[in-house]
């Protein structure tokens, strides 16, 4: 499997916001809806992380209450990369 | 051989590889009835049709990739002989099961854009849908031998005197516009997607063809393709129809907009189809159906009444898109992205995604130079009142940012296409479609 690094998936995070005509923010603790990341803009990344890699993701649902920040995000599809 | 009946255009002019003749001047295959002749070239598929015409036997024309080994066994089993030219010379395989011909029976398939095709009976008659008087034309036959556009045009050349015709194989598709110009073509017939290639791949040859008569048909029309063809053919007739072998023509639109009058829906007058909607799909009670196929049929095709038009989207099992519980027409998100003036065709569809189950996603071909009448060709309705484009628009490079604004500016957030692939030709299938 062609595993993408954290590093890698802020890459696609930055371009899908970037597409909104926004900029993604450094700080990995930054509020998911202070910068307006949306269900519609997590469901894009995850598609991007599925093109990149040629694989499909599993998504445990219960698992995304706990996604707040960018810094979550970016977790959350690391690990679900390795399952 | 002597034809045995005479249609009335027999001395039309029939040009075929290039080369002169009339329908009269065709080979005269010796053809088994009930058959199924299965060929690609044009002057063969010519030379059938007019065998047909003359002897009234059961047939069935499709290309030879059109019908697979089981598909012919099945054939030969309904007690047809099936016939594959090779090289331009019959060769036949005898019925499995011999019957009688049913005479003048015309079998057509179906697309098969919902699975395997089927067979749909019609006569020559049946699939004659234009008789009144018309001007003298030379029309362009772009299609496929043995479908139903096909047969259109095909007919219209043998019934009516002053109807010619120019066949263009597959392989010169791509360069039809330099072969009509030489061969005087003023009326063309073609999918939306045929016209889309043209326009992308050379809009200054297309420009050279002195078109009179300009026909779109079997995919969805919108009004961009509308609005491109009219700034080349200002003074041109321009009308795109809706037919299918199910239920024949069905609906012929003249006014150059997208779409068919709302006041056309459940009108009933004899000899006409009758148009209504159930459940957004689009049913058609015609007098030009298939055999077993009077009284309402449902279409499996997509239509929305968009202000004061009832707009056909696609095909119902494909078009609709749930995204998170909301509904997107692929068909009208299509529209959006072809209004781009930098967009040459697009296709929209849905993809499984995490948390809302499907995102809307797109393919794009992008035009070499920017095309006019971007706002105008913006669907209303659903989707928000186009912004004006500005030259800085038509300017600026595209890629998938600049579309995923584009969408934004006219659609719902959740129509949006997310992800956008960026093509560098138009796809196109045997049938001319690449969208059903």
């Amino acid at each position: 499997m062609n595993e993408l690094s954290r590093a890698q998936i802020r890459d696609l995070m930055a371009q899908v916001v970037q597409h909104q005509g926004r900029v993604l923010p450094d700080d990995d603790s930054a509020d998911l809806r202070e910068i307006g990341f949306r269900s519609l803009d997590f469901s894009e990344l995850a598609l991007r992380v599925e093109d990149a890699t040629g694989e499909e993701l599993n998504f445990d649902a219960p698992g995304l209450r706990r996604i707040a920040t960018v810094g979550d995000v970016l977790d959350f599809l690391a690990e679900l990369q390795r399952q | 051989m002597t034809v045995a009946t005479s249609p009335a255009g027999l001395d039309n002019r029939v040009v075929v590889a290039g080369a002169p003749r009339s329908w009269r001047d065709l080979p005269a295959p010796a053809l088994p009835s009930p058959g199924a002749v299965l060929t690609a070239g044009a002057a063969d598929a010519l030379a059938v049709a007019r065998h047909h015409a003359g002897y009234g036997t059961e047939l069935l024309l499709a290309g030879p990739t059109r019908v697979d080994a089981t598909m012919r066994d099945e054939l030969r089993a309904a007690g047809f002989a099936v016939t594959l030219f090779v090289d331009g010379v019959p060769q036949t395989t005898p019925p499995a099961t011999p019957r009688s011909p049913e005479a003048g029976r015309l079998w057509l398939l179906t697309s098969g854009s919902t699975g395997r095709p089927k067979r749909v009976g019609h006569t020559l008659d049946s699939l004659t849908t234009v008789r009144a008087a018309q001007p003298e034309r030379t029309w362009l036959c772009p299609y496929a031998p043995g479908s139903y556009a096909w047969w259109q045009v095909v007919t219209l050349s043998l019934t009516q005197p002053g109807q010619h015709l120019v066949v263009v194989d597959p392989d010169e598709l791509d360069d039809w516009p330099a072969l009509a110009a030489t061969h005087g073509v003023d009326a063309v017939s073609g999918t939306p997607t045929f016209w889309r290639r043209t326009l992308h791949r050379d809009p200054e040859a297309l420009a050279r063809v002195p078109l009179r008569q300009l026909t779109l048909g079997g995919e969805p029309v919108d009004q961009t393709v509308l609005d491109r063809l009219r700034a080349l053919f200002p003074t041109a007739r321009i009308s795109w129809i809706y037919a299918s072998s199910e239920v024949g023509a069905s609906i012929v639109v003249h006014d150059g907009r997208a779409g068919f009058p709302v006041g056309w829906l459940d009108r009933v007058a004899p000899g006409r189809p009758t148009l209504s909607l159930r459940d957004d799909e689009l049913v058609i009670t015609s007098p030009h159906h298939g055999v077993g196929l009077d009284g309402p049929v449902r279409t499996g095709d997509r239509a929305q009444i968009v202000d004061d038009r009832v707009l056909i989207t696609g095909r119902l099992d494909s078009d609709e898109i749930n995204v998170g519980g909301s509904k997107v027409s692929a068909g009208l998100v299509r529209d959006v992205l072809t209004a781009h003036p930098r967009v040459a065709w697009a296709r929209v569809t849905g993809r499984r995604a995490p948390v809302l189950g499907r995102m809307v996603v797109a393919e794009v071909v992008p035009t070499t130079e920017p095309l006019g009448s971007a706002t105008a060709a913006v669907p209303r309705g659903s989707v928000t009142a186009a912004a004006p484009l500005g030259s800085a628009t038509a300017a600026v490079p595209l890629d998938e940012g600049v579309l995923v604004r584009w969408c934004a500016e006219r659609l719902p957030d959740y129509a949006v296409p997310r992800r956008i692939r960026l093509l560098t030709e138009i796809p196109v299938k045997e049938t001319l479609k690449s969208d059903v």
